[in-house]
């Protein structure tokens, strides 16, 4: 399964082709695609567990070239919305367009432009980071050189040439998330899902992940990210979406889901999740 | 304290029965055959009461020791996943003696105590025979079951604080060959005695040495007051009671430690370069080969199932042997047993990713790739091995003109057997031991529907084979062209399993992947 080079929008060139273009990781050779494509499609998504309900019919459509976040307290279902998004949790009702294919119809065309970083599943922790990485973009058909001048690149940028050649299974918290990231971007995707990129990440290499997917987003690549840190996406994102009990609130450009307030007051407001404090008296005086 | 754990044992007994329905028939599947077992025991204590008191007091020495015993190796080889582990209560603040009071006292929730409480009611029953033995019969009860408890609640700390760090882990594989090293010297014991000329000496023998150790000593001490020796009795219930002294303060001296002890994390060791992934031209295919053998080579859990595969045909030797099946026919078993547990080895290789299956998932990578890449392992392992031990077995059988039939059988059931698998690990994966866990750690929830599905992959697969091992058969009683025939069928036959297994698999996995991944979430 070689990558297919049809792009309709952005001219992008696959990695087999020309696999110097590799130099800049993530940065794609193509100016940004005239009339903004919508990249990403989700109608009428909706996920059971059992009596629970954890995605309730979610809608949201996201244009090339956009840096979206997801806003969400505990529970939300950000991460089953994610996961049905990506193909790896099968969807009740609703459906799914990556670059116009189908994820559940197609999911063998879809999944090649898409770029998954999930969160709290396992990696192959029994290989090394290089290893990893190669199995990362072996599997979505890259050729051996074009893997091992990505790696090298991908290690520069987040800076773990020296943990290489350790087990993943030995990486600390940090470090794991940032190997998969790289993983998930090996293949320079059209989309990218993140699902808590920044969780247990330090703010040096925080800030270095930004940068890389900020220039991917300059170059027309769309990035899906979720996080609760509201502070991180105000700051990172043009777009978001406000998700509670399985529903969006609000969604749009940036400042008009703001309406002029900071994001983190904007989302209480929304969810209306700030209980008072009183009656919690008894914490303030000690027992011993 | 005492009470609110065993509500909590209580709780997460009563949970297990709201989660799935294969697991309630675990569940009564394990209630059934814990109390199946212990009834059949209480058969031979109440039958052993109509016996003449030496005869029974070696009976119940011995095996009471042995059951003892059990308590303290199962775990240690096995592991067991610990529900009440005092790690988990390390942040509450509970004075130390209560809580392995506490531990001690929810352990008494649990099939195998209640299967030794009812063994213990029944040894009173075989020492009903003067006053004293009847006392000690009946203090002893109590502490059989709290000795046996207390046995396997040190055992599984110690096996938990042990297995704590991930390289210790990874090296128990060789803990678990040690175990099984024992059980081949045990083996051979067992079958240079004549059991018919000296048996009774040797049981004998056993009993003498059983009673006087710690794990016999409870049950000795009424067969003693039964023979009428009241001192030899005191003195062994003294010894029983010592021990159950002495564990008690084993348990809480570990529970004490356990309480402030860390599991470390280690740093490792570097690799260089890529490893496997530099052998064979890059494709899904080969990668997930090139992936699959190095955890081969890396993961304790696959160790310990290689180590199993060549003392396996050994083991299961002994009951022949015991019955006195001459060796030159039993040389005839190691190939086709071999052939039969390689294949098998796989058939639950995709739980054994656990939720790093995800990857797989994202890329798209097609069924076929997937299931190709699990058979190779086995197949580079198992084609030498297989081919080396049918000339060995040949060459002690005595005739080479077996030859053929032994390779076919063993390739034959080793293709179909993988073909199977394929099929078996895509459509039914049950949880399997979590990457980095003991590979002797069984999952918590382990349950009929995987000795459903073990007991299956080999009925089937032998089933499949039949053929071969038809003509096999054919060729050892009327020699010729059978032993051909027999290799014929074998690799024809096999291959064919195989590439159906692998496109079958292909194409289940290709269908039910996400959910193969909802099931390594729960797992």
């Amino acid at each position: 399964m070689a990558p297919k080079a049809a792009p309709k929008a952005a001219p992008k060139v696959a990695a087999k082709e020309s696999p110097k273009e590799a130099a800049t990781i993530a940065a794609k050779p193509a100016a940004k695609p005239a009339p903004a494509e919508t990249v990403l499609v989700i109608q009428g998504l909706v996920k059971r567990f059992g009596d629970t309900i954890a995605v309730a019919g979610i809608d949201l459509a996201v244009e090339a070239g956009s840096f979206y976040g997801i806003v969400g307290p505990n529970g939300a279902g950000k991460t089953t919305t994610l996961s049905m998004v990506t193909g790896l949790l099968r969807p009740d009702a609703g459906k799914v367009l990556v670059h116009g294919v189908d994820v559940w119809r197609d999911p063998v065309a879809a999944k090649r432009n898409m770029g998954v970083l999930p969160d709290r599943l396992r990696l192959f922790d029994r290989l090394t980071g290089a290893q990893l990485l190669f199995y990362s973009g072996t599997l979505r058909g890259l050729n051996e050189e074009t893997v091992r001048t990505r790696t090298a690149d991908l290690a520069t940028a987040f800076g773990f040439e020296d943990a290489l050649g350790r087990l993943v299974a030995d990486y600390s918290a940090g470090m794991s998330k940032k190997i998969a990231l790289a993983a998930a971007m090996i293949h320079s995707p059209r989309l990218l899902v993140l699902d808590e990129p920044f969780e247990s990440v330090d703010p040096v290499s925080a800030a270095n992940v930004t940068q890389i997917l900020r220039t991917y987003v300059d170059a027309g690549g769309t990035v899906v990210v979720s996080s609760h840190s509201m502070d991180l996406i105000q700051r990172i994102c043009d777009h978001v979406a406000v998700v509670v009990h399985g529903a969006i609130l609000d969604s749009g450009t940036m400042a008009d889901v703001r309406k002029g307030k900071s994001l983190e007051d904007r989302f209480v407001e929304l969810a209306g999740g700030r209980t008072s404090v009183e009656g919690m008296s008894w914490l303030n005086s000690f027992s011993d | 304290m005492v009470e609110q754990l065993l509500r909590l044992k209580l709780r997460l007994l009563g949970n297990a029965f709201r989660r799935s329905p294969w697991r309630i028939v675990g569940l009564v599947i394990g209630l059934a055959s814990g109390l199946g077992m212990a009834l059949f025991v209480v058969v031979g204590l109440v039958g052993l009461r109509f016996e003449s008191a030496a005869i029974a007091s070696r009976g119940v020495e011995v095996f009471g020791a042995l059951l003892v015993l059990g308590f303290v190796i199962i775990p240690l080889v096995f592991g067991v996943d610990d529900v009440l582990d005092p790690r988990k209560f390390s942040l509450y603040g509970i004075p130390t003696s209560r809580l392995a009071t506490s531990l001690a006292v929810a352990a008494l929730i649990s099939i195998p105590a209640v299967a030794m409480a009812i063994i213990g009611l029944a040894q009173i029953v075989t020492w009903a025979r003067n006053p004293l033995a009847v006392i000690l019969a009946i203090i002893g009860a109590p502490v059989i079951v709290a000795t046996c408890l207390l046995c396997s609640r040190v055992s599984i700390s110690v096996a938990a604080s042990l297995l704590s760090s991930r390289r210790s882990r990874d090296s128990a594989g060789l803990l678990g060959f040690a175990a099984l090293a024992g059980f081949v010297v045990v083996f051979v014991l067992i079958y240079r005695t004549d059991w018919l000329q000296n048996g009774a000496q040797v049981l004998s023998a056993s009993a003498n040495v059983a009673a006087w150790s710690p794990f016999g000593a409870v049950w000795a001490a009424p067969a003693d007051a039964a023979q009428g020796h009241i001192g030899l009795a005191l003195l062994r219930e003294l010894i029983a009671l010592v021990f159950l002294g002495l564990l008690w303060l084993a348990w809480r001296t570990l529970v004490k430690v356990m309480l402030v002890t860390q599991p470390q994390s280690s740093e490792g060791r570097n690799y260089r370069g890529l490893g496997l992934f530099r052998v064979a031209r890059v494709s899904p295919a080969s990668v997930i080969a090139e992936r699959s053998f190095t955890y081969w080579i890396r993961d304790a859990r696959y160790h310990a199932s290689l180590i199993v595969i060549p003392v396996i045909p050994f083991l299961l030797m002994v009951p022949f042997l015991i019955i006195g099946v001459p060796t030159q026919v039993l040389a005839l078993l190691p190939v086709p047993i071999m052939a039969l547990f390689l294949g098998w080895l796989v058939h639950n290789d995709t739980a054994y990713d656990n939720t790093a299956i995800w990857l797989h998932l994202a890329s798209g990578t097609t069924g076929r790739a997937d299931r190709f890449g699990r058979v190779v392992p086995p197949l580079v392992v198992g084609v030498p091995l297989l081919v080396v031990a049918a000339i060995l077995s040949a060459a002690v059988y005595g005739s080479f003109g077996i030859l053929p039939a032994l390779l076919g059988v063993g390739l034959g059931v080793l293709f179909t057997g993988l073909g199977l698998s394929s099929v078996g690990s895509a459509r039914f994966p049950y949880p399997a031991v979590r990457p980095g866990d003991s590979p002797f750690a069984a999952p918590q929830s382990v349950g009929t529907a995987s000795s459903l599905i073990q007991s299956l992959s080999f009925i089937v697969t032998i089933i499949l084979a039949s053929p071969t091992l038809l003509f096999a058969a054919l060729a050892l009683f009327q020699h010729g062209h059978w032993a051909w025939l027999s290799l014929l069928s074998g690799l024809v036959l096999g291959s064919l399993f195989l590439w159906l297994g692998i496109t079958w698999g292909g194409r289940i996995f290709d269908r039910r992947s996400p959910e193969i991944l909802s099931a390594s979430v729960r797992n």
